[in-house]
């Protein structure tokens, strides 16, 4: 433990992940006021933002257990909006092969949304994948002990920060710092359409089930519109 | 159920389904070849589940009254967007994002 935090590798990963961190903090803030008005202890509080390390997981977990849903409906629910962990997966499993399947499966613990971005970055830049590898455990680590921090700050202060603020705000703020630099191609622009218009319309389907369906179905469409596109693009 | 069961519940399994979909293709799938069409629908999960997560959110102006729309949220989630484009950072984009809202909710309430 000592030797991993005296990597330097591990400590720059540690420093290059403390903007992102410092963005994440009203997010954080966001799924402890969350967790807490779902009726969860403080132990329940830590268990999601410990174990299932996700803000949306989280958000999405607290406001369908405070609604009463059941836990199939939940668990699935989570599962459509994690999907993208398994892109992250596919993506940053050929980084990781070089390295020990006792460094894969902590890394794969860590790896969240912006610590992929990270990883991606410092894997690409070269040299030597241990050191890549420390770099990640360094910003995964960064980022979850700060997650932890801001959930558990939230849930016992977050009702003091006054709502003119609109902290919520930060939420989809992060969300869309994700996903604006993807609108590049046509077909992602339709799938988020699609997904969009989706999950307005069927915003009358109980237990946020138009979640699901708009997702899928922009999922669907983006497929659907990059074989189009590949058809009719001339060779 | 008991309340805090039914959490601890929920933290069990998705914390389990989350670690493997992490796990998934580094450790579970690493030597099996991603199907072509999977590949390809594997590219517009983010677009479409994060747009499908972010839209609801910025719309409704309360969580409790999906039907009231707040201009002010709409606008400032645009020019995050804009600005998430062009800079590919977090803290720049929920920067831009939450200036723009407290800009616009000053204006408004300067203007009655």
């Amino acid at each position: 433990m000592r030797r991993v935090i005296a990597n330097p590798d591990f400590r720059a990963g540690f420093v290059d992940m403390l903007p992102a961190a410092l963005a994440l903090m009203p997010f954080g803030l966001v799924c402890g006021v969350g967790a807490a008005a779902a009726g969860a202890s403080l132990a329940g509080a830590i268990g999601l933002s410990a174990i299932v390390f996700s803000g949306a997981a989280q958000i999405l977990s607290a406001q369908l257990l405070a609604a009463g849903a059941p836990v199939a409906v939940i668990v699935l629910t989570c599962f459509v909006a994690g999907l993208r962990f398994l892109i992250y997966s596919a993506a940053i499993a050929p980084y990781l092969r070089p390295l020990p399947p006792r460094w894969q499966k902590t890394l794969a613990f860590l790896l969240t949304d912006q610590v992929f971005a990270a990883g991606v970055r410092r894997f690409d830049a070269g040299g030597d994948a241990r050191a890549a590898g420390a770099h990640f455990l360094g910003s995964g680590f960064a980022l979850w002990l700060f997650w932890q921090f801001t959930n558990v700050a939230g849930y016992f202060a977050g009702n003091l920060i006054p709502p003119a603020w609109s902290l919520d705000f930060a939420v989809p703020l992060c969300f869309i710092a994700l996903v604006a630099p993807h609108f590049r191609s046509s077909p992602t622009i339709i799938a988020a359409l699609v997904a969009g218009v989706g999950v307005l319309a069927l915003a009358a389907l109980p237990m946020k089930l138009n979640l699901i369906v708009a997702g899928v179905a922009g999922i669907l469409a983006g497929t659907l519109a990059d074989f189009a596109k590949e058809r009719w693009t001339p060779h | 159920m008991d309340a805090a069961l039914k959490l601890w519940t929920v933290v069990a399994i998705v914390g389990v389904l989350n670690y493997l979909s992490r796990l998934s293709f580094i450790a579970i799938f690493a030597r099996r070849h991603v199907p072509a069409l999977l590949g390809r629908a594997f590219r517009y999960v983010p677009a479409a589940m994060l747009t499908a997560l972010v839209l609801p959110m910025v719309v409704a102006a309360s969580p409790g009254d999906p039907a009231l729309v707040s201009l002010p949220k709409i606008i400032a989630a645009i020019v995050a967007g804009v600005v998430g484009f062009f800079t590919h950072s977090t803290l720049k984009t929920l920067a831009a994002g939450m200036l723009m809202l407290w800009a616009l909710q000053l204006a408004s309430r300067a203007m009655g």
